[in-house]
């Protein structure tokens, strides 16, 4: 046969990244260049007119942010699956030990009224806006041009199930605690109609439906995550030091944890575009378009909050400096 | 402890679904990505998932998974049993991790697809597990076949086959694309988790590290087992839905979507699990033919699956069995004779021992195809190995992408079916390949096999250097050679001898 074995030297690892002039992390050996999607022009080997063939080359192939090599972006924690799990079963039984303890000390029955309330009206529904950031993150890891960007969203997306679990876990001790105050019953309906969540649920509504990838990571990682990591991590977090809830305190700082490692990544990602002439006009734009809606969310919130006066006022200097802080 | 149990606060974590109103719900679930049947939201939210886990259970059980699973490896890097394993065996794993590593990655996205699109939060929930679960599948599968690629450059394909053009890639991205990619949320997971992960994968990694264990591939017997485990969890995300959509009156959709489903991945199954259990696989090391597998271990299963759920068994089931006896044979003579385009070293071994056995496991083998093998052996006992490579171009088949064959002998049945559409012929190799194109030819037409790539002018130059080049051979890595050598011939020439 005439092929060209001769020429076919030995590799010490994957041909493609064999140019590099060291050895290849797992990392590198399990997560780039991963997607066949990107090979050609056609993303799937189905006629070109249908739905999904329309649908990733408008959303994705066609979006505004350009970069010629998106493979080339690495993830600066370097996460691969089964480091994921090492770090976040310590970190989950980090959790359960604050829960345990909690419990054992019968730390609910020194709620007072006000505080309770704040916690049917602030704490139990949000399980609904981490969803949404669940499905917000799922939609980045199928429609991401590069799987490096794609395994970081998918652990983002596992990180919000988490606290959805984290946040339905105290739903049901509340209930038991206070079977009155409809636990497990309101959240919804709060979700829905309470002024205080209304700015969020626009946001998410919005960013849901925001098709575009970058786009959408743009209102969902630069918008909306950092403003729900200020004003319902960290405000509510200080609210309930205040109020004496420890607990919830506590959790709220082990959430932060995880919003910081997607705060790493996503900045990395934003000076990965910023490469590209061009990339920050639009990144620019849309955080124009979308910052509106992310203040007015905390506002919302915030003002909802008990003994915090500067909280809104807080969160939005923050999320503004964090996002000039990567450059924007 | 004091300690909540999961059945306590787990049904809060799956009541997450709100009425939108600054977007509209059609917008928020287009039914192109989430559910075309538009079934009522208070029916999905009676999804309910056989199995549950919450995140703290999900991350440790994995956690140890992974632990046992790395280990394994580690302890056995040091053996010497790759060094000694034969080429038969490394041509399953070849075929394996070519075929599956990034399947498994692209199969992410699809649990994604459901994360977001599924219109029951169960759903959504349990597709973040499944979605985490292809991620450590395509992890495990890149990072064990990168131990072996400083061996042997064929295992670069673990890498990069879904990048080429090869022509067994073509058949399975088409396939994937189509039952997976290509799917909303709703539709993809009766395909992906029932038809694909329930009725053959779940079953084939059982199979397959069976062989593994007698094979004394410890490492990775372990980590197909470790992987089935996972599997077995997040396939079960197609029966809840499979029950909403009977009960909704979508019966006879659910019942096509398998069919479709179930057909495109056994033309697919039968080639990378049948081949190497019925010729790869060293004849003392087999445990079982891949009829008897099927018959004992998917057939059963899977009608009664189906006909618990209110479902058929598919209307091609007598072609399906006829299958059975003749898609992998035929495929085995194809892909021997055609080797220098695949990127493992197929075996023929069809020596005297293992042709007994054939026909005794598949009785009337040896008046059909061994008749083929039998110019083949004539040839190379005849020093004649140049004649054992075929001239022709094969015709492919317009849904699978594998050439169209059938059974050889005195009553040798191949032929294409075909069906004209907008004026272009296409050509099929069975009638459930050709009734799926019918059901959506405006999916399918625009497709271009190999073949038709040839005289398109897509494939330059159009000759077989060109071909072989467009196909990833001579790039990646070289072309398949015959696995052993062509050594398996030498017990006819002994008994011409005698």
């Amino acid at each position: 046969m005439a092929n060209d074995s001769n020429e076919l030297k030995p590799l010490k690892t994957w041909s493609h990244l064999a140019g590099q002039r060291r050895r290849p992390s797992e990392y590198e050996i399990v997560s780039t260049n991963l997607l066949w999607s990107t090979d050609g022009d056609m993303p799937w080997a189905l006629s070109p007119n249908i739905d999904m063939n329309k649908w990733y080359l408008k959303y994705r192939n066609q979006s505004p942010l350009k970069h010629e090599d998106w493979d080339a972006f690495r993830d600066p924690d370097e996460l691969v699956y089964r480091t994921y799990n090492i770090k976040q079963d310590g970190q989950e039984t980090y959790v359960d030990g604050l829960l345990d303890e909690h419990n054992r000390n019968e730390h609910d029955t020194g709620y007072g009224k006000d505080w309770l309330e704040c916690l049917a009206k602030s704490y139990t529904p949000a399980r609904y806006l981490i969803h949404t950031m669940q499905m917000g993150s799922a939609y980045l890891v199928q429609m991401v041009p590069a799987s490096t960007i794609e395994n970081c969203a998918m652990l983002q997306a596992a990180d919000q199930l988490r606290w959805i679990s984290r946040i339905s876990y105290r739903t049901k001790e509340l209930q038991k605690s206070f079977a009155n105050l409809d636990f497990g019953g309101q959240e919804r309906n709060r979700w829905e109609k309470d002024p205080s969540w209304q700015g969020f649920r626009k946001l998410m509504e919005r960013t849901l439906v925001t098709y575009d990838w970058a786009e959408h990571f743009v209102a969902l990682n630069l918008i909306a995550k950092p403003a729900i990591d200020e004003a319902f991590i960290r405000q509510l977090g200080k609210a309930s030091r205040r109020n004496g809830d420890m607990l919830l305190a506590l959790l709220n700082d082990a959430q932060m944890l995880d919003s910081e490692r997607s705060r790493r990544w996503t900045k990395a990602l934003v000076e990965f575009a910023l490469n590209i002439e061009g990339n920050r006009t639009i990144l620019e734009e849309w955080i124009k378009k979308w910052e509106p809606l992310g203040d007015s969310a905390i506002e919302l919130y915030c003002d909802g909050l008990p003994d915090s006066p500067e909280a809104s006022s807080e969160a939005k200097i923050a999320v503004k400096e964090w996002r000039q802080s990567i450059g924007l | 402890m004091a300690l909540l149990e999961r059945n306590e606060w787990y049904d809060i974590a799956r009541d997450t679904n709100w009425t939108p109103t600054y977007v509209s719900q059609e917008n928020l679930f287009p039914p192109t990505m989430s559910d075309p049947y538009q079934i009522p939201i208070d029916e999905w939210e009676t999804f309910d998932e056989p199995y549950k886990v919450s995140f703290r259970e999900y991350v440790r059980t994995q956690r140890e998974k992974d632990g046992s699973a790395y280990s394994v490896k580690a302890a056995l890097s040091r053996s010497r049993f790759y060094d000694q394993a034969c080429e038969g065996w490394a041509s399953v794993l070849k075929l394996h991790y070519g075929t599956v590593a990034l399947t498994e990655y692209q199969a992410c996205q699809f649990q994604a697809r459901m994360v977001r699109f599924g219109p029951s939060p169960s759903m959504r929930n349990m597709a973040t597990f499944g979605m985490l679960d292809e991620m450590r599948h395509a992890q495990l599968q890149l990072f064990f076949p990168h131990e072996l690629v400083h061996r042997d450059r064929q295992y670069d394909w673990a890498h990069e086959a879904a990048h080429t053009n090869n022509w067994a890639v073509i058949g399975g991205r088409h396939a994937m694309d189509d039952i997976m990619m290509c799917r909303d949320a709703v539709t993809g997971s009766l395909m992906v988790s029932f038809a694909f992960e329930t009725g053959l994968t779940n079953l084939q990694m059982i199979g397959l590290s069976t062989d593994a264990a007698n094979m004394g591939d410890f490492t990775f017997s372990n980590l197909i087992t470790s992987i089935q485990s996972d599997e077995a969890r997040h396939a079960q995300l197609g029966t809840p839905t499979i029950e909403i959509m009977v009960r909704n009156g979508y019966k006879e959709d659910a019942q096509k979507i398998l069919d479709i489903a179930f057909w495109r991945v056994w033309r697919l199954f039968s080639v990378s699990v049948g081949i190497p259990m019925d010729y790869y696989i060293p004849l003392e090391q087999r445990h079982m033919s891949f009829k008897e597998f099927m018959h004992e271990w998917v057939n059963r299963q899977y009608v009664r699956q189906v006909e618990d759920l209110g479902l058929a068994k598919p209307w091609y089931w007598q072609h399906f069995l006829d299958d059975i006896e003749n898609h992998h044979h035929c495929q085995q003579g194809g892909i021997w004779s055609w080797r220098p385009t695949v990127w493992w070293n197929p075996p023929g071994a069809v020596g005297p021992k293992e042709r007994q056995w054939l026909e005794k496991k598949y009785p009337g083998w040896n008046d059909s195809y061994g008749t083929y093998w039998d110019v083949i052996t004539e040839n190379l006992l005849a020093d004649r190995e140049e004649k054992t490579h075929p001239e022709c171009v094969p015709i492919i088949c317009n849904m699978c992408q594998i050439p169209i064959s059938n059974r050889p002998g005195k009553a040798w049945k191949a032929r294409p079916y075909q069906f004209e559409h907008e004026g272009r012929r296409y050509n099929f190799c069975t009638e459930p390949c050709r009734w799926i194109f019918t059901t959506d030819p405006n999916r399918y037409k625009d497709h271009e096999t190999i073949v038709d790539r040839m005289y398109s002018g897509e494939i330059q130059p159009p000759d077989l250097d060109g071909v072989l080049k467009y196909m990833g051979i001579g790039v990646v890595s070289e072309g398949g050679r015959d696995g052993y050598n062509y050594q398996w011939i030498e017990g006819f020439r002994s008994a011409a001898a005698e």
